[in-house]
C-alpha cells in the first residue's frame, strides 16, 4: 500500500512538471523527424552523429529564448514580430511559415499513410479517416484530453533506445563519431549537405518556436516562475536528441551495416527495430510512427492557424464558433484537407517528401532566428532579460551556419549537384 | 483627387467594370489613411520637396482625435511640422512655411505617435467588446482658412487596411485605391477605441484611462482582460475604478485572478479585494501564498478583513467555503413591510436577496421567505406566515456534492448555511453552485 501511494505521488509530481517544453520536445520527434533520423543513419551510418551535440546546444538556446520571451512579454512570437516590425514583414513571415508548415503537415500524413500500410490499410482509407479524426478532436474541443494519451504513448521512443542497444552497435565508433568534427570536404557531397540541413531543420523546426512560446504564454508562466520553465525546456531538448541519437545509431547498426541504405517506405525503416522485436518489428515501428504522426498532425495545423491569425490580427481560438473566427477555422481545415490530399496522389515517394519538408524547415529557420534575436535583445521589451553574450553567440552562429549551408545546397543544386 | 488623368481612370473602369459616375465620386473623396500619409513627400512654401512624412502625432491633453503635427524626415534630420502650417494634402503634403522654419523633432513627451503607438498594436474595441489589432488608421480631413484639420475617424481592423498596407508601393496608388474600395471596411470609430498603455507615467501624460471600458458589464471586461498580456492586464486593473475592478476580478478565471492580484501593488490589491464579495475574496486569497494573503489582509478595512478571514478558515470545498456572508436576516416577529425596508438598505448582491431569512434571538435559523411571496403579500403580513416548508439548510462542513444535490432536489434559489448550534452563518447562491459545477465539466 505504502509503495503504491509513493508511486502515485511520483507520477503526479512528474505530470505537474511536464510542461510546454516537454510536449514540444515530444512533438519534435514527429513523422518528419523519425524519417529524417532513420534516413541519416541508414545512408551515412555514424557519419552524421557529430551534428547531435551542436544541434542540442542550439536547440536548448533557441527554445530557452522562446520560453523566456513568452514569460517576460506574455505574448506570442508572431504577435511580437507584428508589433515591432509591422504588417508587411509579418505577412511575408507568415507566408513562409504557412508554406513550410504545410510541408510538415504533409509529412505527418505521410507518416500516417506509411504506418498504416504496414498493417495492410490502404492510404486511401487511413488518411481521410485520420484527417477527419484530427479535425474533430480540435473542433469539438477535446484536444486537451487527447493530448495526455499522445504524450503517454510517445514513451514508445524508448523502444529505439532498447533496439539501439540490442543491435550491438560499434559503441566506441559511435561515441567517437559523436565528438569528432567532419572534414570540410564532405560538405561538397550534395546528399550529405542535404541531410545535415534536414537534421537541423527537423530538430529545430521553425514552427516549434511559435508553438512553444504560445504554450508558455497560455500556461500563464510569469517572470517569477520562469526558472521551472527553463528546466522543462532543457530536459525536453535533451530527451529529444537522445532519442534522435539512438534512432540514428539503431538504423546505422541494422540498415547501414547490411547495406540497406535507401529507405523507400516504412517496411524498410521498420527493419531498424528488428533486434528488439524480430519479425514483429514492424508492429512496434508502425504503432510508434502512427502515434507520432497523429500527435503532430493535430498540433501542427492548429498551431499554424493560431500563429498566422494572431500575427495578421484575425480572430482565433478553439473556444470560438466557426462563424466568429472564420479565417482561423478555414486555415485549419484547408491545411488538413490539402495536406491529406497531397498524400493521396498515387505513386508519391512518401519518405523523400517527408525529408524534403524537413530540409525546407532548415532553410526557413535562420529567418525566424534573426527575428527572435532582434526581439530578445530589445531592451524596451525584455528589460533585464535580454540575451547574454554567449546565448547571442550561439544563436547567431546557428543562424549564419544555416544560411551558409542552405546557400551551399542551392548553389550545388544549381550546378547540377554531384551526389 | 489622386486618380488624375483620364487615361488611368478609363482603364481602371474597364478593369473593374465600375460605372464612370461612381468612379468620379471616389476621386473627390476626402478621407485619408495613415498608411497613405506615411511616406508622402512634403513640399514647403517655396514648392521644394523637403522631406517625407514619418509620423503623425497627437497631443491627447489638448485633443484626443486631432493630429497636432507631422514629423518629417528631411535631409537635415527629423523636423516637426504643425498641422496648422499645412495647407492641404494632394499627392503630397503642402506646407505653408519654409523648411527652415520647421523645428527639430524633440522627444515624444506627451505625444501619442500614431505609427509607433497605434499601428499594429492591440486596442480594445469597447463597442464590439473584444481586443483587436490595428491595421490602419482612417482620418477625415477638412481645410479651413487654408489650414488642414486632420482628425482620426477610426481604426481599421479588417482586410481593407491590411491589403492597403501590404500592397502600398507594390502596385500603383490609384489601382490600390480602387482595389480597397471594393473591400467592405471593418472600422472601429475612434470614440469606441480604448488604448492600452503599460507605463503608468505615460498613461497620465497621454490621458489614457478606461472610462469606456469601465461602463461594460464586468463579465465582458473580464473576457477582454483575459485576452491581454500579463502586464497589460495589470495596467487595466491599476486604472479601473476599485468597484468595477473588483466586479471584473470576480468574473476572471481563477488562474488570471491569481496572476493579477500577485502583480498588483499590495495596497491596490487590498482596495480591490475589499470591494469583492466576501466569498469570492476568500476563494481568491485562499489560492495565494500565505505571505501574500497576510499582506493583503493587513491592508484591508477591519470589517471586511474579519469577514474574509472567517471564511478563509473553512475548506474551499465545503459549504462554508462557498457561502457569502452578506444576506438579509430578520427577527421572527418581522412583517413583510420590514422585509421591504431591509431590502432597500441592503448593500450586498441581488442574488442573495431572493430569500429573506428569519432568525430567533440566538441567531438560530427559524425560517426562509422567498422574495416573491413578500412582493405579493400585504405589508402588515407577518413573515412567519409566509415561511416556506420544509426548512432546508446545510451545515458548514457539507461537501460540494451534498449542497449541490439540495439545490437540485428542492429547486432552491438560496441555501442557508448553519453552524453546529444551528445559527445562520451564510448563504449559498446558485451562481456559486454553477461556478463549482462548471469547474468540474
Amino acid at each position: 500500500m505504502r509503495f503504491l501511494r509513493r508511486w502515485k505521488t511520483q507520477i503526479l509530481l512528474f505530470f505537474s512538471v511536464v510542461g510546454p517544453g516537454f510536449i514540444t520536445a515530444n512533438v519534435d520527434n514527429d513523422a518528419g523527424g523519425i524519417w529524417t533520423y532513420s534516413f541519416a543513419g541508414a545512408q551515412f551510418g555514424h557519419a552524421l552523429l557529430w551534428t547531435m551535440i551542436p544541434i542540442t546546444v542550439a536547440l536548448i538556446v533557441v527554445q530557452e529564448m522562446c520560453a523566456r520571451m513568452g514569460a517576460v512579454t506574455g505574448k506570442g512570437l508572431s504577435d511580437l514580430i507584428r508589433e515591432e516590425y509591422g504588417l508587411r514583414i509579418t505577412f511575408l513571415m507568415m507566408l513562409g511559415i504557412l508554406i513550410c508548415n504545410f510541408g510538415n503537415v504533409v509529412a505527418e500524413f505521410a507518416g500516417i499513410a506509411g504506418s498504416m500500410e504496414l498493417f495492410g490499410v490502404s492510404k486511401y482509407t487511413s488518411v481521410p479517416i485520420c484527417a477527419v479524426i484530427v479535425w474533430l478532436i480540435v473542433v469539438k474541443g477535446q484536444y486537451k484530453t487527447v493530448e495526455k494519451v499522445f504524450l503517454a504513448a510517445s514513451f514508445f521512443y524508448i523502444t529505439y533506445i532498447v533496439a539501439g542497444v540490442l543491435a550491438k552497435p560499434a559503441w566506441l565508433d559511435a561515441l567517437t563519431a559523436t565528438v569528432t568534427l567532419p572534414r570540410l570536404a564532405v560538405f561538397k557531397q550534395h546528399s550529405y549537405l542535404y541531410m545535415v540541413i534536414g537534421l537541423v531543420g527537423t530538430t529545430i523546426a521553425p514552427w516549434m518556436q511559435f508553438y512553444l512560446q504560445s504554450s508558455v504564454v497560455e500556461k500563464g508562466v510569469t517572470r517569477r516562475q520562469y526558472k521551472a520553465s527553463q528546466l522543462d525546456v532543457v530536459v525536453g531538448c535533451i530527451f529529444t536528441d537522445v532519442v534522435a541519437w539512438f534512432i540514428i545509431v539503431a538504423c546505422a547498426a541494422t540498415l547501414y551495416v547490411h547495406g540497406h541504405r535507401d529507405i523507400r517506405d516504412a517496411t524498410d525503416a521498420a527493419q531498424a527495430l528488428r533486434p528488439l522485436a524480430g519479425d514483429y518489428a514492424y508492429i512496434l515501428f508502425s504503432l510508434g510512427l502512427f502515434n507520432a504522426s497523429l500527435f503532430a498532425a493535430s498540433i501542427l495545423p492548429l498551431s499554424t492557424a493560431y500563429t498566422v491569425c494572431e500575427g495578421l490580427g484575425f480572430e482565433s481560438g478553439v473556444g470560438m464558433k466557426f462563424s466568429e473566427a472564420p479565417a482561423f477555422y478555414w486555415l485549419y481545415t484547408v491545411l488538413i484537407v490539402a495536406g491529406g490530399a497531397v498524400i493521396l496522389v498515387p505513386g508519391l515517394p512518401l519518405v523523400k517528401i517527408s525529408v524534403l519538408s524537413q530540409v525546407v524547415n532548415g532553410g526557413v529557420l535562420p529567418f525566424v532566428l534573426i527575428f527572435m534575436l532582434l526581439l530578445i535583445n530589445n531592451k524596451e521589451l525584455m528589460e533585464e532579460h535580454v540575451n547574454t553574450r554567449s546565448f547571442n553567440f550561439i544563436a547567431w552562429a546557428t543562424t549564419v551556419v544555416m544560411i551558409v549551408l542552405t546557400a551551399l545546397l542551392v548553389w550545388n543544386s544549381l550546378r547540377g549537384g554531384s551526389s | 483627387m489622386l486618380v488624375s488623368d483620364s487615361a488611368t481612370s478609363s482603364w481602371l473602369a474597364l478593369l473593374f467594370w465600375i460605372p464612370r459616375r461612381q468612379l468620379s465620386m471616389l476621386m473627390i473623396m476626402s478621407t485619408l489613411s495613415l498608411s497613405e500619409l506615411l511616406g508622402l513627400t512634403v513640399y514647403d512654401s517655396t514648392g521644394a520637396a523637403s522631406g517625407r512624412v514619418r509620423e503623425a502625432a497627437l497631443v491627447p491633453q489638448e485633443d484626443r482625435s486631432r493630429v497636432s503635427s507631422l514629423i518629417i524626415n528631411t535631409r537635415s534630420g527629423s523636423r516637426t511640422l504643425p498641422c496648422s502650417a499645412v495647407s492641404g494634402i494632394d499627392g503630397g503634403v503642402r506646407a505653408s512655411t519654409t523648411a527652415a522654419e520647421w523645428n527639430p523633432a524633440s522627444g515624444a513627451e506627451g505625444q501619442f505617435l500614431l505609427s509607433r503607438d497605434l499601428l499594429d498594436q492591440q486596442v480594445i474595441d469597447v463597442h464590439g467588446r473584444k481586443v483587436v489589432r490595428v491595421n490602419d488608421v482612417d482620418f477625415y480631413q477638412e481645410t479651413a482658412q487654408n489650414r488642414l484639420v486632420l482628425k482620426i475617424e477610426g481604426v481599421d481592423v479588417g482586410a481593407r487596411g491590411a491589403i492597403r498596407r501590404l500592397l502600398k508601393g507594390v502596385i500603383p496608388l490609384a489601382l490600390l485605391r480602387m482595389l480597397v474600395q471594393r473591400i467592405p471596411p471593418r472600422e472601429i470609430p475612434w470614440e469606441f477605441v480604448d488604448l492600452i498603455e503599460t507605463d503608468p507615467a505615460r498613461r497620465v501624460k497621454l490621458k489614457i484611462s478606461h472610462e469606456r471600458l469601465a461602463k461594460l458589464h464586468p463579465a465582458d471586461i473580464a473576457d477582454i482582460v483575459e485576452e491581454l498580456a500579463p502586464n497589460e492586464r495589470e495596467a487595466v486593473f491599476e486604472t479601473l475604478d476599485e468597484e468595477v475592478a473588483a466586479e471584473a476580478l470576480e468574473e476572471l478565471e481563477p488562474k488570471f485572478q491569481k496572476a493579477v492580484v500577485e502583480s498588483l501593488e499590495t495596497d491596490r490589491a487590498a482596495d480591490i479585494v475589499e470591494e469583492m464579495e466576501p466569498d469570492a475574496a476568500a476563494d481568491l486569497l485562499g489560492d495565494l501564498s500565505e505571505d501574500r494573503t497576510e499582506e493583503i489582509l493587513v491592508q484591508m478595512q477591519p470589517e471586511e478583513r474579519r469577514e474574509v478571514a472567517d471564511l478563509l478558515e473553512f475548506g474551499e470545498n465545503t459549504a462554508a467555503g462557498r457561502m457569502t456572508t452578506e444576506y438579509i436576516a430578520l427577527p421572527v416577529s418581522a412583517s413583510a413591510h420590514d422585509a421591504i425596508e431591509a431590502m432597500r438598505n441592503f448593500e450586498g448582491r441581488m442574488e442573495s436577496m431572493s430569500t429573506i431569512f428569519l432568525t430567533d434571538s440566538n441567531g438560530t435559523l427559524a425560517g426562509t421567505v422567498p422574495l416573491v411571496k413578500i412582493a405579493m403579500a400585504k405589508p402588515e403580513t407577518p413573515l412567519l406566515a409566509l415561511h416556506q416548508e420544509p426548512l432546508i439548510y446545510s451545515r458548514t462542513n457539507a461537501k460540494e456534492k451534498e449542497y449541490a444535490e439540495l439545490f437540485d432536489k428542492y429547486n432552491l434559489l438560496t441555501l442557508p448555511v448553519v453552524d453546529d448550534h444551528n445559527r445562520l452563518v451564510g448563504v449559498i447562491t446558485p451562481d456559486d453552485v454553477i461556478n463549482m459545477l462548471r469547474a468540474k465539466l
